[in-house]
Parts: structure tokens; C-alpha cells; sequence
């Protein structure tokens, strides 16, 4: 509450006299809405990314209880294949500027990307994890296993077109189509906002949408969802589960690619990202609970809102204090949310 | 019967047992003798800096083979490994290549597996900045073993811990950058500027370079954001920043990886970049960046790397062809090569001197001067200061245009520039943070001394 | 077999013990330096962190991910409490420049009590969200030494091992002394982690772990069982966290990042996580792997060493769901039941499988 009133009514912009406890980078959302506005839209689409990403891992974990530790490595390799098939679209070399773009030189990219790692995940799931079904812990150590192998296996071979040679994993990025090169006047407290991240939130709502259509409109996803409320009894009523968990973690695996090529565009990919991407998925994960998508969805809203604010709108003392802890501040309200409810907002007790 | 077959289960523990006993007992034969010189080249395989790994090690190859004999297994492949390197009678041995993911815990656990295991007297690396700062304080406690920092940017290895068996044959990350916020002063006219800056060491050091300089000159830093590592989503930061049009621009200490993602995250805040309102340091045109990032601030001041692409000076020249001549497709300009390079040419040297010996003997025969690739004042030679920190000449750089490619270009030659900005950084002052250096009004050593280059021409005009 | 004798397998697990206890013992005699100062040290406490993470698993049936974590917590109260800020010292965090004795005894209690506050919060959650919750506690410290230079920040506090209590002495010129120390710890937290299994307390600890609602309506306080159990994990982990920093001499968050605590995890399932002995064994597995899988070079495939360690960590994982203690007790059960071909053969499968997967 303290905080909401915090944001709202009592921060003063920063007047470069090393300001106070009150003192932030932004005036109050009275006194500066269209800070506010601009924060808050900073918010909304990075959780739109965290979606796209998180709601596979999610799925894989809802259904299958398999903590995918792999997910990040699909991540990171699925970026750096997006990239290198952007890159013989265009003919360009390095960074491509984005009036060079059009959709489906960045469309076609995030095709193969995101079928390439399913049909990694296929593999993987097919070979490591198909046998050993309830085994959580083990196969939560499989994938590590994966995740080694896969992250070390990029450095060795991506991007092609590295500073000596091949590999390497330096950091490269994939360009959004040229058209989100621009700004949209929102019409409101005069703010103007960047399309392309507008399209990432826009993104992360149309893959909620459709994961909701097919869980809830399909009759795979009633299968899936029946699987999440009880494994023995789906099973037990003759439906085949396995092909089930397949199909989910392809799913989840191609999520994590589509999110790849979101999150290249948008920032850039690199070597050591996956640890960060496992991190970030993990976290949406343990706010919203596990296996749901309202949960995933809630999960990266609230993980975006916190970080993107605290580091937005804490006080500012002096040079040390205090925006450089909003990460440690996130997550201290992590842990305080899973005191109160150790299954996760939305997840199921038990 | 049973027993018997129940006893076969401990073979395999009896073997690792002895695979521990057997492999070499003791550390008799290491420091005194004088049979062979065991190097190790420390760098990193993981990580952000996982490139570097071929560059390091080909940089500090090249070396051993142009002045020692050295023969490299594949040209296209340093870490295939290099034979037949000797210094006059003695041979000498790489004995293994660290693998550091630019974390000190990895850096301690392989320099204990190269130095102990493996039982090197010299170290050549580390590669990043924390990583020295970690091998520094390792060093201590290792007197007889000598270590020659690769191409690592924290002030603190050479400054405030400085132990005696290490040196350094480069500047560090704020000597890297000296010139810079002159150059941007007087040629912009910039007087007001914000600095967003790695939150580590290497961040802090090279952001304090800038920082030093800029003030210097009489410029005011009105801002400082330090962004975490890894962070993933840079809007947040950015949004700290003051906006354009109250701040004449803006310095990026941002590396590694976050570098493209942290200057897309400010064109989807303020729409295009202007090159005029944006300086970095060298992740704007080093590491890789020239291919990510450059091309997006073509015109923008960048720091150096201690390295000077496309000097025309015939030292620059020789340099570049020993590196051509070993090892065709590393780009000799890189400061990853050159300092890695500069490291195993003084070892060589040193060895040289000490007729193969090591430890003391080697520490005291490690030459005080180097003739650097790009090095023009005192005769081309780099010289070590009494902390064993190089004082070098630092180069800063323009993003431009050439045809249809996006090179860097020298504009400026800083003569001299030491590790302690004449007198502003001392050993006992606190190491660069996020509060340091204050930003003051000062007489640096080079201030209104930088010379113009042009085309590679060190020219006798001073930059205005 | 008559139930009276001692059962052979038990006999023989007594004997390869004081073999390698003896083994051990002897120490310098045996080993060579690095073995003994790196190998061996290391193996020693990153057993002692492990056996906490075993003894939560193994007593008390939860996985706890903050075991690195609060190793590093007590490192870095150390490190905090005992550098001096003189010149030529330590530049990062507090430099108090405390006495080591008392720094020593501040930092293991304190570690201990900020394990009891968190096996408090946590102890009303179970399986995979107990998991994720100690994960959270995990991923706080890191940011926290990260962020918070006072208390450190990115760089290492370095140096922690010149300060030393008298009773210790010199650790940095006589790296046996440490590997001695190291070895006693990690016997008398074995001897005590045992022991403690088989009083009431572990008892019903243990009848927890199996039924936590009949042992509630037996009148058992679940939550506060949890929560001591939680804290003499963190006591143990915050032993580790000491000889960690005696021997590395420095802290980092890199210590206590999601790898490292990963790293932990990996160790303790390579042993087993089933038996507390599982702990050391996994560790020593681990430490070797690490360090010796070198210059080796997939033809294929191509990559570094890491490929091949998390091939042959796959492969682990793959054949024995209870890590190479429930390979000796399965060989042990093969032997028993006369058939004397025990060895598991689907080494071989899993290591192709694993290779498909990691070149596709």
C-alpha cells in the first residue's frame, strides 16, 4: 500500500541536489502521469516477453511436473539460429537496420527457430524423459545435463559469422521488421511509446490467447488439462498420456524459441543468457503456480510491475542508494508472496 | 568366493586412488631448476567472453613463436596448441589453457588447477576484470610463481592489492579511455553528461576513466546509472537517465553483452541515436560490438582498447605482420590479441634475461620496457611503472563509415597516460565505485596535449 | 544368513570406510600436494555442504537449494567481520577488522539463526514448492552480496584467509593443516548427522518426512521439526562456508550463483542423495570429473570439456536414479541374488542417446 501511495503522491522528481527520501526519477503519477504511463508501459510489454517465455516452462512443468532446466539453453539456441537465418534472408552481415526488415524476414526466422528446438525438445523428451515419468528430481538432473551440453555446443558453433572463425557466443541480434520503427502517440499526458514494444506485449497476449484456445477449446488441451488435475486417472481412463506429454513439451519448447526471437529483437542474445532466462522463467513460475496459465500470465505481470518500478521509482540518496537494489527488493517480495502462498498465486495447493 | 567378488567392487576405488597417488609426486622439480619453464595461459571458455578464448591464446602463441622458436599445431586454431618453444637452452611448456566464465571463483579454480595441478611458474591471463582482481589476491600467497595479466581492465590488481609477481603490459579500463571526455568536450562541445555504467569492476574502472577525464576538462557528470549484470530488460535504466535535450550526452560503459540491448532499449525510449549525444567505451567497437553495435552509432567517439586499428607507424606494421604471419585471421588490432601477445613477448624477454630461470630470478629479469605494436612515445616503448602497471599511450577512436563497410578509426594519440591519472587514483584511495571518482576539475598529464591523427598520421596539430 | 551376523554388506561398507578413513588419514604420505591442498580439500567441505542438503533429503524429504547460499552467508559475514582496511588490505565490504575467533563464532551462529528464519518461513511448504522457495532464498543472497557493496558487491572480498583464529594458525603456508581440519569437520558432522538421526527428534523427523498428517494428529509440532531441521543445515552448510573461504581465501556471488547452487544439487545426486555417505562420494565424483576431463575434443560434435561433462553427467543420471551409492547397492543385491554379471549395461545406451541429443 505504502508503495502505491509512494509512487502516486509523495516522489519528487530528482532537482541534481542528491536528493532525499523522496526523491526519484520520476515525479508522483499526480504530478507526472505521463512518466507513470511510460513506466507502467515499460512494464507491461517486458511482461509480455516474460509470457511468451515462462508459459512453456510452465506447461511442461504443470503438466508433466519435469522442471525443464533445459529451457533457457532452447532459449539461447533458438536465438542464435533465428539470427543466423535472418541473416542469410537479407544477405545484410551483422546488424541489419530495420528498414531492411520486412514481416516475414523476421516471421520466417522464428518459424525455424521455434521448430527446431520442438523438435529438440521432442528428442530429448522422447530419449531422457519419456521412460522415466515421476521421477522429478532425475529428470529435473537430465535436463541440467542437457543444458551443459547444449549451452557449451553453442559457444562451439554460433554465431557463424564470429570474431575469429566460428563460435564463440558473442552477442548478436536479431532486427524487428522496420514497420515497429516508429512511435505511437498514445494521446494521453502527450507520451509517445515505441511500437515495437507494443508488439511485444501485443505478442505475449495473442500466445496467451491461443494457448487458452487450445486448452480450453481442444480436445488435446481438455486431455493436457485433465493430465495437470490428476495423471493416474487420465491415463487410467485410456487416454494416451503419453503422446500427450509429447505434444506438450514440443509446445513448450517451441515457446521458449518463439520467445527467443522476441527477446533477440528486443535486446540481443548471448552466450550466458540461458542461466539468466532459466532464472527469469523459474521465478514467473514460482509468483503465478505452477501449471497455470492465468498463473504464468500473473506471474510475469507482477514480476515486470516490481522490477520495472522499483528500479523506476526508488529513492534516490546520494549516488549508492537505493534504485541499484531493486533487484534485491524484487525479490525479498518474492519470497514474502511465497510465505503467504507457498503454491504461487494461482497455483493449487498440494 | 562371495568375498572375493564382493572385493572386486573396490577396484574402482582403488584406482582413483591411485590415478591421485601416481600422478607426480611433489613440486620438487618446479621453481629453482632451470630444465624446462612451465606456462600456462589463462582465459575464458564460458560466459560472456567465450570468444576471447582463440584470440587470448593466438595472441600470446604468436608471441612465443616469433621470438621463441614456438610452432603452432593449426593456423587457424591457436588452442590445437603450439611446440618447440625455447628459450635459448630452455625448453618451455604450455602446460594448459584456463577456461574462466569472467567470475573470480571460476578464475581461482582454474588458476589453482594450472598453477597446482598442472605446475606452471607463469601465468599469462586472466581476461577480465574481476577475474584479476581474484588472481591478484591468489598471487599473494604464491610468491615463486609469476603472473602476467592478459588483457584485464580492473584498476585494483595493479593499484591497491598489487602483489610483486604481477605485471601488467596494458592499461587498464579507465587508462583505456583517457582522451575520451576531452575529445567529446572540445569537439561536441558536450558540458553536461549522464554515464551509464556496468555495476562491477571493470564497469566501474572504465566508467571512472571517463568519468576522470571528462571533469576534468571542466564537463559535469549530472547522472549515474548502474544497470546489474545480466540484466535482461534495460527500459528501467534507461528511464534513469535524464532525457535528451537536459544533458548535452550521454557515455555507455555498458559491455560484454548488455551493449546492443542496453542502445536499443534507449531508441525505443527516444527514438533514433544521434552519434553526436553518445560516447563509449570499447564495447562500442571491440569484442564483437563492431559488428552489433557499431553500425547502429556510426560517428560517435569510442575509448580505446590500448590498441590503434590502422596506424600507419612501421612498428604497427611489424606488428601486425608477425600476427598475420602466425596466425592469418586474428585480427591483430583487438586488444585481446595485442595484450596477450604484449604479455608473452615480455616473458620471453624476461626468460631471456634470466637464462630460464624462474620466480625471483625471472620477477627481477621482467623487462621495465616493451616496444608495443602501437607504441610512438619514449622510442615506442610501453614502460611499467613501480606498481609493475604499464604507462601507455591510449588512442581514442571514431565509429565511421568506409564504402560500404563500418570501421573504427584513430582520431587521437595520448601520450603516456598512467594507471593513476596523475595523482588522482592512488593505492591508498578507494578503488573505482559507484561514488568513485568524484567528479573534479583537474590538470591531467596529456590534457590539451592530444594530437590529432588523421588517415593513421599521428599529426602535430593538438585535438581543439 | 542368520539375522544376528552382521550383514556382509554392511561389513564390507565398514571396512572400505576405515580403509578410506585411514586412507585419508595418512593424508600427505599418500597424495600428492595438489591432491591433497585442491582435490581432496575441496572434496572435504562441498561434502560438508552436501550432507546438509542429504540430510534434509534423506531425514526430512525436502530439497533444499539454499544450502550454497547460506554457505556463502557465513563466508561472507567472515569476510565482512575480519578484513582490516589498511594499506596494502582489503578493499571490499565492511572491513571491521574484528578478532577471527570471535568473527568465527558470530558468523556460524548468525548463519545458523538466518537458517532457522528461513527453515520458519518455509517449513509449511512442501516438495517442489519447498524447492522453488529455498531456490528464491538462494537467488536473494546472490543479489544481495551482488548489489549491496557495502557487504561485498560484484568483486570478491578477498584476503579473509590471513585472519585466522590462533588455535588455527597459518592456513595460506600450510595447506595440510587446512585439509586436517576439513577432515576432522567433515567426520564430526557425519558422526553427529548420523547420531542425530537416531534421536527422537530424527525419529520423528523422519516419521514426518513419511506422514506428516499422522504425526500431526500424534501431537507433533511438523513446522517446528522442519524448522530445526532447516537450522542444522545451516549450521553444517555454515561450516563448509568457513573452510571455503579459509581455503579460497576470497567470496564472490559467483560463489552462491544459480550455478553453483546447481552445482551442489548435481553433486549430492551423482553420490546419492539416499545416504548421507553419498554426499562426500558425489562431491569427490564431481571434483575429479571437473578437473581431469580435459584437452579431450568431441570429433564429431566439436565443443569444449563441458560437453563431455555433461555427457558423463547425463550418462549418472541415466543409469542410476540414486547416483553411484545406489550403484554399489544394486551391484550389492545382484552379488546377493548369486548372479554374478552385475553390471549394469545401459551405460552405453545412454551415453549414445545422450551424444544424439547433444549434436541435433
Amino acid at each position: 500500500m505504502f508503495a502505491i501511495l509512494y509512487v502516486l503522491v509523495i516522489a519528487e522528481p530528482d532537482d541534481g541536489t542528491g536528493g532525499g527520501w523522496r526523491t526519484t526519477n520520476f515525479g508522483s503519477a499526480l504530478d507526472d502521469p505521463g512518466g507513470f504511463l511510460q513506466v507502467l508501459l515499460d512494464a507491461l510489454t517486458f511482461a509480455g516477453l516474460l509470457f511468451i517465455v515462462a508459459s512453456g516452462f510452465s506447461l511442461i512443468f504443470g503438466l508433466m511436473r519435469v522442471v525443464n532446466m533445459a529451457h533457457g539453453s532452447f532459449y539461447l539456441l533458438a536465438g542464435y539460429i533465428a539470427y543466423e537465418v535472418q541473416q542469410s534472408m537479407t544477405g545484410e552481415g551483422f546488424s541489419i537496420p530495420g528498414s531492411e526488415v520486412n514481416t516475414w524476414e523476421w516471421v520466417f526466422p522464428m518459424i525455424v527457430a521455434a521448430a527446431c528446438v520442438a523438435l529438440l525438445g521432442l528428442i530429448v523428451q522422447q530419449l531422457l524423459l519419456s521412460w522415466n515419468q515421476g521421477e522429478d528430481l532425475r529428470q529435473a538432473l537430465i535436463t541440467i545435463a542437457v543444458s551443459v551440453i547444449i549451452a557449451d555446443q553453442v559457444i562451439a558453433h554460433f554465431p557463424r559469422t564470429g570474431v575469429f572463425e566460428v563460435g564463440g557466443g558473442n552477442a548478436v541480434s536479431m532486427t524487428w521488421p522496420g514497420w515497429t520503427e516508429r512511435f505511437v502517440d498514445l494521446r494521453l499526458w502527450g507520451v509517445q511509446y515505441s511500437l515495437a514494444r507494443l508488439v511485444m506485449l501485443a505478442l505475449g497476449v495473442v500466445v496467451g490467447i491461443l494457448l487458452y484456445l487450445w486448452l480450453y477449446r481442444t480436445k488435446t488441451g481438455m486431455v493436457i488439462r485433465a493430465g495437470v488435475d490428476d495423471r493416474q486417472m487420465t491415463s487410467a481412463l485410456g487416454i494416451n498420456i503419453q503422446k500427450t506429454f509429447a505434444i506438450a513439451f514440443v509446445v513448450g519448447a517451441a515457446l521458449a524459441g518463439v520467445g527467443a526471437v522476441v527477446g533477440s529483437s528486443q535486446g540481443n542474445i548471448a552466450s550466458g543468457q540461458d542461466t539468466q532466462w532459466l532464472l527469469n522463467s523459474l521465478i514467473v513460475v514460482i509468483i503465478g503456480g505452477m501449471g497455470s496459465l492465468l498463473g504464468a500470465a500473473a506471474g510475469s505481470l507482477l514480476y515486470a510491475l516490481v522490477l520495472t518500478f522499483s528500479a523506476s521509482y526508488l529513492p534516490i540518496i546520494g549516488t549508492e542508494c537505493c534504485t541499484n537494489y531493486s533487484i534485491v527488493i524484487t525479490f525479498a517480495l518474492l519470497a514474502i508472496v511465497l510465505a503467504f502462498r507457498p503454491q504461487g498465486l494461482f497455483g493449487r495447493a498440494g | 568366493m562371495r568375498r572375493l567378488r564382493s572385493w572386486k567392487l573396490l577396484l574402482p576405488l582403488a584406482a582413483l586412488v591411485a590415478v591421485g597417488s601416481v600422478s607426480v609426486s611433489g613440486s620438487l622439480a618446479a621453481s629453482s631448476q632451470a630444465s624446462e619453464v612451465r606456462v600456462a595461459i589463462m582465459t575464458d571458455c564460458k560466459g560472456a567472453f567465450a570468444f576471447g578464448y582463440e584470440l587470448d591464446i593466438g595472441g600470446a602463441q604468436a608471441a612465443f613463436a616469433q621470438y621463441a622458436g614456438g610452432k603452432p599445431k593449426n593456423r587457424k586454431k591457436p588452442s590445437a596448441g603450439m611446440t618447440g618453444i625455447r628459450v635459448g637452452n630452455t625448453p618451455v611448456n604450455i602446460v594448459g589453457y584456463g577456461c574462466g566464465d569472467d567470475t573470480a571463483p571460476t578464475a581461482i579454480k582454474e588458476t589453482r588447477r594450472l598453477m597446482e595441478q598442472l605446475r606452471a611458474d607463469v601465468m599469462v591471463g586472466p581476461l577480465s576484470g574481476d577475474e584479476a582482481v581474484a588472481v591478484a589476491n591468489y598471487a599473494k600467497g604464491k610468491p615463486t610463481k609469476t603472473f602476467i595479466i592478459g588483457t584485464a581492465g580492473s584498476q585494483d590488481p595493479t593499484m591497491q592489492i598489487a602483489p610483486k609477481n604481477m605485471f601488467r603490459y596494458h592499461g587498464d579500463g579507465a587508462q583505456w579511455n583517457a582522451g575520451l571526455g576531452e575529445i567529446v568536450y572540445k569537439r561536441l562541445g558536450w558540458r553536461r553528461a549522464a554515464i551509464i555504467m556496468d555495476d562491477y569492476s571493470f564497469g566501474w574502472t572504465s566508467g571512472a576513466g571517463i568519468i576522470a577525464d571528462f571533469c576534468a576538462i571542466g564537463g559535469q557528470i549530472t547522472k549515474r546509472v548502474f544497470p546489474p549484470l545480466n540484466t535482461t530488460d534495460y527500459a528501467p535504466y534507461i528511464r534513469q537517465l535524464p532525457r535528451p535535450g537536459t544533458v548535452d550526452g550521454y557515455f555507455w560503459v555498458v559491455g560484454g553483452t548488455g551493449t546492443g540491448a542496453s542502445l536499443k532499449a534507449f531508441e525505443q525510449a527516444y527514438g533514433r541515436l544521434d552519434p553526436k549525444q553518445h560516447a563509449g567505451n570499447l564495447f562500442f567497437a571491440f569484442l564483437g560490438a563492431d559488428k552489433e553495435v557499431a553500425p547502429k552509432v556510426v560517428g560517435a567517439y569510442v575509448g580505446g582498447f590500448g590498441t590503434a586499428p590502422g596506424l600507419k607507424t612501421k612498428q604497427a606494421r611489424a606488428y601486425e605482420a608477425v600476427i598475420k604471419k602466425w596466425y592469418p585471421d586474428l585480427p591483430a588490432a583487438d586488444g585481446f590479441v595485442h595484450n596477450y601477445y604484449n604479455a608473452a613477448w615480455a616473458l620471453v624477454l624476461g626468460l631471456q634475461k634470466s637464462g630460464g630461470r624462474v620466480g625471483a630470478a625471472l620477477q627481477a629479469a621482467m623487462p621495465r620496457a616493451l616496444k608495443g605494436g602501437y607504441e610512438v612515445s619514449d622510442n615506442g616503448q610501453i614502460r611499467l611503472d613501480s606498481r609493475r602497471q604499464a604507462i601507455q599511450d591510449q588512442y581514442p577512436l571514431q565509429i565511421v563509415k568506409q564504402g560500404n563497410s563500418i570501421v573504427t578509426q584513430v582520431v587521437g594519440y595520448v601520450p603516456n597516460v598512467d594507471q593513476s591519472f596523475g595523482g588522482l587514483f592512488k593505492p591508498s584511495s578507494p578503488p573505482p565505485g559507484r561514488a568513485q571518482p568524484k567528479c573534479v576539475k583537474k590538470k591531467l598529464p596529456w590534457q590539451g596535449k592530444i594530437k590529432v591523427v588523421r588517415n593513421g598520421v599521428i599529426t602535430n596539430q593538438t585535438i581543439r | 544368513m542368520s539375522s544376528l551376523a552382521l550383514d556382509p554388506k554392511v561389513a564390507v561398507e565398514r571396512v572400505v570406510g576405515v580403509g578410506v578413513l585411514v586412507l585419508l588419514a595418512a593424508g600427505p604420505a599418500v597424495f600428492n600436494d595438489y591432491w591433497i591442498s585442491t582435490i581432496l580439500t575441496q572434496t572435504l567441505f562441498f561434502g560438508i555442504a552436501a550432507s546438509s542438503l542429504v540430510f534434509l533429503y534423506a531425514y526430512g524429504g525436502m530439497i533444499s537449494l539454499a544450502q550454497t547460499a547460506l554457505m556463502g552467508i557465513s563466508a561472507y559475514l567472515l569476510g565482512n567481520m575480519v578484513t582490516q582496511r589498511v594499506p596494502g588490505g582489503e578493499t571490499k565490504g565492511l572491513t571491521l577488522g574484528w578478532d577471527p575467533t570471535l568473527a568465527l563464532v558470530l558468523a556460524i551462529v548468525i548463519t545458523t539463526l538466518i537458517g532457522l528464519v528461513f527453515g520458519a518461513v518455509a517449513s509449511r511448504s512442501l516438495g517442489i514448492y519447498f524447492l522453488m522457495l529455498t531456490l528464491t532464498y538462494a537467488v536473494i543472497a546472490n543479489y544481495f552480496f551482488g548489489q549491496v557493496t557495502q557487504f561485498g558487491g560484484f568483486s570478491p572480498i578477498a584476503g579473509i584467509n590471513q585472519y585466522t583464529p590462533g588455535f588455527v594458525g597459518d592456513l595460506i603456508d600450510h595447506p595440510d593443516k587446512l585439509y586436517y581440519i576439513a577432515l576432522g569437520t567433515a567426520l564430526c558432522v557425519y558422526v553427529v548427522t548420523r547420531y542425530l538421526a537416531r534421536t527422537p527428534f530424527g525419529l520423528s523427523l523422519q516419521g514426518i518426512r513419511d506422514d506428516p498428517v499422522r504425526m500431526t494428529s500424534l501431537g507433533y509440532t511438523v513446522p517446528l521439526h522442519r524448522t530445526l531441521a532447516f537450522g542444522y543445515a545451516a549450521f553444517v552448510a555454515s561450516l563448509a562456508g568457513i573452510l571455503l573461504v579459509w581455503w579460497d581465501g576470497q567470496i564472490a556471488p559467483g560463489n552462491i550463483g544459480i550455478g553453483a547452487t546447481i552445482e551442489l544439487l548435481v553433486m549430492c545426486v551423482i553420490g546419492g542423495l539416499a545416504r548421507i555417505e553419498g554426499a562426500w562420494l558425489g562431491a569427490f565424483a564431481f571434483i575429479v570429473i571437473n578437473n581431469y576431463v580435459r584437452d579431450v575434443e568431441l570429433p564429431v560434435v566439436g565443443g569444449s570439456f563441458n560437453t563431455i561433462i555433461g555427457l558423463i553427467f547425463l550418462v549418472i543420471v541415466l543409469v542410476s536414479p540414486d547416483g553411484l551409492m545406489g550403484i554399489w547397492d544394486r551391484l550389492w543385491g545382484a552379488i546377493r541374488r548369486g548372479g554374478g554379471g552385475g553390471r549394469p549395461e545401459p551405460a552405453a545406451v545412454g551415453a549414445s542417446t545422450a551424444r544424439e541429443a547433444g549434436s541435433s
